[in-house]
């Protein structure tokens, strides 16, 4: 039992970009070419939950996710730790021992990685008791992390400094803007292994001609015209630049070299069925987007959720012999298509598509767990295994 | 019997661009907003055939391709006709029986408007004994077509004229430049409607902002450098274009508003294919490149081909019901794959995703030991 534990328990949100970050003129600070905006997503649904905690009788830093020891020389995880602690002025030798979890698996591609790195700095602060802008901290862990340090709408400044201490998050709008804003996220069957962000727009910035115009001329326009959308509550603009801003990211994808393929048939089915579907009465209903993964994120207004929920299951229905729930989240049932609704749609159901769709909506930005029972390191700083989750909420 | 008819036939080639033509900056001249280069292919595996007729006993134009009458006024066919009935300054009340066929099935997405056009062209300018500057009325058929009315390697100069007289074919090397350039077709199994050309290149034009800056920054320094390439014979140079042009054009595609697809999964995994083969010992030997179609063209050397084709067949090897014959042209069988070859590229083959494999080349047909031009008159 280590006398001195001192344990802080917080809880951080996954965002999805609605203006895509693809691409780093600063491999070392992660300073991208051009600034990106998202959505903050509830953390009922989705959530990374870290506990740290310190003692001196802790030997080294030491780090667990989701029941797995880690390496704690990544160089990520350095940087990170490092700035807090030089925020902190800690003194030498206090070593940390940080528990991390997601209530969503790994393996669904599900950006676990801005959810933990933000909250692993959040969790450190309140630690350590340092109030200060912590974004660019989480931006050295992993870049779209900063963008979870905030609830609502969150814009990641690009910035113009050679030290980076520009290229922050800032909040566009709070939780509570624009409520009916709501999210289906489209998990896909996992097909191969896929190429990583960090080499990907790596490659895309040394090779794409297009990319460079693209950060330059394309994206701080849709930046100034979506912060507008998201504060006149806008969902026709906010849902046209979100299409226009995931395709040119996947155009950019292909025209590096050697191309990058991050959709498959099943994301272009998705696409064909939401541009079907918004051309219906002349009203854009719903926005696709799709990051560096197959999964797909559907954005509407809470009046229209259940309409689209039902197209969505329609037309990419559950295998037949999947057991598990394929709708989750704020939704937990199938809502009934509307017959007339489906048959202008002229394409056929195919099923085992999609995994599971999980029913999310725009949610808070990261906070401090009080209560003791979801504390994930027990009394002598050791991760404690009986509160583990492998499978979402 | 018509006893004034005259009757000319010809043959014309496909055509398949390493720099892609994709938006137009004039709908109704086809002027486009970027200039283009391509492989003329050997009109013994591909070609359109073309007899033109004309008889003061034909009451007025008719129009058959491939034993289908056609609307004769098709405003692309009546443009073509205009133009060349101007150019051959000819009388009024002269009317045309046009009948064409391609050696390959239109199905199969070949770029058959670009052979047609051509061969209609050049048959009508043969008929009606016309020497000029041609290149410009086939691109009033369909724009491609230009492309068409020379062998070898040929760029459509995207001209700067309203008046597009400076919009036409130029031939950047003969078809005995570089005998060795062959050409594996990739016939896929057809898949659902696709968007026309025509259609989505217009979209592109008004939604995309990438493409306004590829066909301004972009494409006029690669046409730079691919003539070169062409010129040194500099395969490497030539497929590095080749397939980066491939992809911007599909990007730009993406870049559409709604977006366009072209390339499927078999497209995508044909790109990977080729990809890790050209990986192995630092030495690119094939390049892919994909029109608005799934089928993929695969350019090579002809030291190369046999491998190449030894590849794609394994790994893309036909369905076991199939009993249609699976490699066509230039070749008649499938080479046996090295194992050891095949083991480095640890994918699995996929049967069916491929109807046939065309096997051709960039040289021309040979006649009596002699070299035709492309298109040629029988």
């Amino acid at each position: 039992m280590a006398r001195d534990l001192r344990v802080v328990t917080c809880s951080a949100p996954v965002n999805i970009a609605v203006i895509k970050y693809w691409g780093k003129r600063d491999e070392v600070l992660i300073l991208p070419v051009n600034s990106s905006l998202s959505v903050t997503l509830n953390q009922t649904q989705l959530r990374a939950i870290t506990s740290v905690a310190t003692s001196k009788s802790f030997t080294r830093d030491r780090m667990w996710l989701n029941g797995q020891e880690e390496d704690i020389n990544h160089p990520r995880l350095q940087n990170a730790l490092r700035e807090i602690r030089k925020l902190a002025r800690q003194e030498e030798g206090d070593h940390f021992h940080i528990c991390s979890e997601n209530n969503f698996p790994t393996a669904a591609g599900l950006a676990s990685s801005a959810a933990g790195y933000a909250c692993l700095v959040y969790s450190l602060s309140r630690l350590l008791q340092v109030d200060s802008e912590l974004s660019a901290i989480a931006r050295q862990g992993s870049g779209s992390a900063c963008r979870s340090m905030y609830g609502g709408f969150v814009k990641w400044e690009k910035g113009d400094r050679p030290d980076g201490r520009d290229s922050i998050a800032v909040q566009v709008a709070t939780e509570t803007h624009w409520p009916e804003m709501h999210a289906l996220i489209l998990v896909v069957n996992a097909g191969k292994k896929i190429v990583s962000s960090t080499v990907g727009m790596e490659t895309t910035v040394h090779t794409s001609q297009l990319l460079k115009y693209r950060s330059e001329h394309v994206v701080p326009h849709r930046m100034v015209q979506m912060e507008k959308a998201i504060k006149e509550r806008n969902f026709e603009e906010f849902a046209k630049i979100t299409m226009q801003d995931s395709n040119q990211f996947h155009a950019v994808c292909l025209d590096t070299d050697p191309p990058i393929f991050y959709l498959n048939d099943i994301s272009k089915r998705i696409i064909q069925l939401i541009t079907i579907y918004n051309s219906f009465d002349g009203n854009i209903k719903a926005a696709y987007t799709f990051d560096a993964g197959p999964n797909a994120v559907l954005y509407t207004l809470s009046s229209q959720v259940s309409q689209l929920l039902a197209l969505v299951s329609h037309f990419f229905p559950p295998d037949h012999t999947s057991e598990s729930p394929f709708v989750i989240g704020l939704s937990q049932t199938t809502p009934v298509i509307d017959k007339k609704l489906a048959e202008q749609f002229q394409v056929e159901p195919i099923p085992g598509s999609l995994k599971y769709i999980i029913h999310t909506k725009v949610g808070g930005g990261p906070c401090q767990l009080n209560d003791p029972k979801q504390c994930l390191l027990n009394g002598d700083g050791l991760p404690n295994r009986e509160l583990h989750h492998t499978s979402p909420m």
